[in-house]
């Protein structure tokens, strides 16, 4: 079983302190969600367990008793943003192997590639240049990138953002489905609190850079909770699918 | 179906890449054959290549154009087109701006002036003049890169920051050697006037030998860096995610490219529109692949060079125009065509 060991991870820039002392247990083959307002440091703290960003604090990582190096397992996809590469599409998932990739690509790194491809049924398009891709297919490539090195901890930073509602199912979907299969653990960053609630086993609401709540859904998707920490007035209700169902009424004045 | 496996799509590509480099490098040595037999002397194929078999001690005249004269420039316009393909390749690269390139960016002004202050001080090092030359040519070239880096690193490496950059290093550096030209003698003022050309009549062996050492080091130590170089055009946030040093790799690359804009700017001065024009050309060719692209680029910067240097030869019918005006004709219009395509995509 893999397990993921946050201890006291506090980031500063300057004299500000985005996040501030977390510490958390997570559990392979599960994933959490992060959610938080904007500003409240839920980037900065992915990217403090992937070592992208500086910070203190510990980040262990285990598996059964082995303890692992974070740093040859963590994998993190970072938003889309404005990425324009020219690259194919085999390429830029041939890159998730680039500590092992020498002059002369092996059949081996080839077969992963096309195994990636085809598990996520992209071999249509894997000599497509990337910049001419659908926000969606972008989105699939990156995590192809991603899973193709086959991490213990996979971390996604909205990786929902800009994608239609189908797409939004797949990428979710294709998460899950791995993290299930791998018992790897996965940490998404998240503004839709319905997607958080359906895909996220438990839920890591952050707060002035500190945890406000770290839960299931169920104990997490309270009104009361969330109308705290977002200034919003919220209706929350659960389909007959078992779903939550989240309406946002109004802000409050004073936030 | 077999046909659609992805790896296979993948390998039929790269043999089409093989195939392009290779067709790069036979217009390239067409290129150079025909460049040496360009000259006001009037030799043909048949006698050039015997002498170029004979060697270079028989006591004639045609031995001395060609092993004194010709070989020299042409094998200087090989490396030094090279060496500017190169470094604009990587600049374009690490900037992750296709507007960037030695000229765009003002490291071969800053580069151009450090030679010139070594020319106006007669600067020598260890009594070779050209080791001073060079080396000045380095440092200036080292510090408008490093500047670069910085600014890039406060303000981000769009382009808008990075060709105004480039402006101002070009007015700055312009404005300070018109000011060591109003004022130094006549003859050095006209050396420096033709400094700012990119002149291949300065052009020896030591040109030949510096600019190919120089080369080589700076080729062999980006081949060894082409899957980061490779992983970075996919964007810096995802090379970083990749586990890349990105700004270790920027820093290398940064004094490897200022070191080959050196050794192409301290034997003959500026060249522009080399390290723009030949990057984006290889890359319609062979794509983003850094394992391609890095040497049909270095080839074409090659192709290039030896090309405007036969045109110039052509054009001036005995003396040799600057080179540096017929890459500038072909440049300007090139890098109008860019801008125009970067504010469509913008």
């Amino acid at each position: 079983m893999i397990s993921l060991h946050l201890q006291n991870i506090t980031v500063e820039y300057g004299d500000n302190r985005v996040i501030d002392d977390i510490t958390a247990d997570l559990t392979g083959g599960e994933m959490t969600a992060v959610i938080g307002r904007n500003g409240v440091g839920k980037t900065t703290l992915i990217k403090a367990v992937s070592d992208l960003t500086k910070h203190s604090g510990k980040v262990t990582l285990t598996d059964g008793d082995r303890v692992l190096r974070p740093k040859n397992e963590i994998s993190y996809v970072p938003q889309l943003g404005s990425l324009n590469t020219k690259l194919t599409v085999f390429e830029m998932v041939l890159l998730g192997l680039v500590d092992t990739l020498r002059w002369h690509v092996t059949g081996e790194q080839l077969e992963k590639v096309s195994n990636v491809l085809s598990q996520l049924r992209l071999t249509g398009i894997s000599k497509q240049p990337f910049n001419t891709l659908s926000g969606g297919q972008k989105q699939l490539v990156c995590m192809a990138q991603s899973l193709i090195s086959n991490p213990k901890v996979l971390l996604l930073d909205e990786p929902t953002s800009a994608l239609d509602l189908r797409h939004q199912l797949i990428v979710m979907d294709l998460a899950q489905k791995y993290t299930e299969e791998t018992g790897a653990v996965t940490i998404f960053v998240v503004h839709d609190l319905m997607l958080a609630s359906r895909y996220g086993k438990k839920l890591l609401l952050l707060h002035q850079g500190k945890i406000k709540a770290f839960d299931s859904a169920e104990n997490v998707m309270k009104p009361e909770l969330l109308q705290s920490v977002y200034g919003v007035e919220l209706s929350i209700e659960k389909t007959k699918d078992g779903y939550f169902s989240v309406v946002p009424i109004k802000p409050y004045a004073h936030r | 179906m077999e046909d659609n496996r992805p790896d296979l799509i993948y390998k039929s590509i790269n043999r089409k890449r093989i195939i392009i480099l290779l067709a790069s490098i036979i217009a390239a040595l067409a290129a150079l054959i025909t460049d040496l037999c360009v000259g006001s002397s009037g030799m043909g194929i048949g006698e050039i290549i015997s002498i170029l078999l004979a060697g270079p001690h028989g006591g004639d005249v045609g031995t001395l154009i060609i092993w004194s004269i010709r070989l020299p420039m042409t094998l200087t316009c090989v490396f030094v087109g090279a060496s500017l393909a190169l470094a604009g390749l990587q600049v374009q690269t690490i900037t992750n701006n296709p507007l960037a390139s030695p000229y765009t960016l003002g490291i071969s002004a800053g580069a151009s002036f450090g030679a010139a202050i070594s020319i106006t001080m007669g600067l020598s090092i260890a009594g070779v003049q050209w080791i001073g030359t060079a080396s000045m040519a380095f440092i200036f070239a080292i510090g408008v890169s490093l500047a670069i880096f910085f600014l890039g690193r406060a303000k981000g490496m769009n382009t808008s920051t990075l060709i105004l950059t480039g402006i101002i290093m070009n007015f700055f550096f312009t404005a300070l050697q018109q000011y060591l030209q109003y004022t130094a003698s006549a003859e050095v003022a006209q050396i420096i006037s033709n400094w700012s050309f990119g002149n291949l009549s300065r052009a020896s062996w030591a040109s030949v030998w510096v600019s190919a050492v120089i080369f080589i080091i700076g080729f062999l130590i980006m081949s060894r860096l082409t899957w980061k170089l490779t992983a970075l055009t996919a964007g810096e946030e995802r090379a970083k995610s990749l586990g890349i040093n990105v700004e270790r790799l920027r820093i290398i690359v940064f004094i490897v490219c200022a070191l080959l804009i050196a050794g192409a700017v301290g034997f003959i001065g500026t060249v522009a529109f080399v390290g723009l024009v030949a990057p984006h050309c290889a890359r319609m060719l062979v794509g983003e692949d850094q394992r391609f692209l890095t040497p049909v680029t270095t080839i074409l910067g090659s192709l290039i060079m030896l090309v405007a240097s036969t045109v110039a030869k052509l054009m001036s019918n005995g003396s040799m125009l600057p080179v540096g005006i017929i890459t500038s004709i072909v440049g300007v219009p090139f890098l109008f065509v860019l801008l125009m395509r970067e504010g469509k995509v913008r």
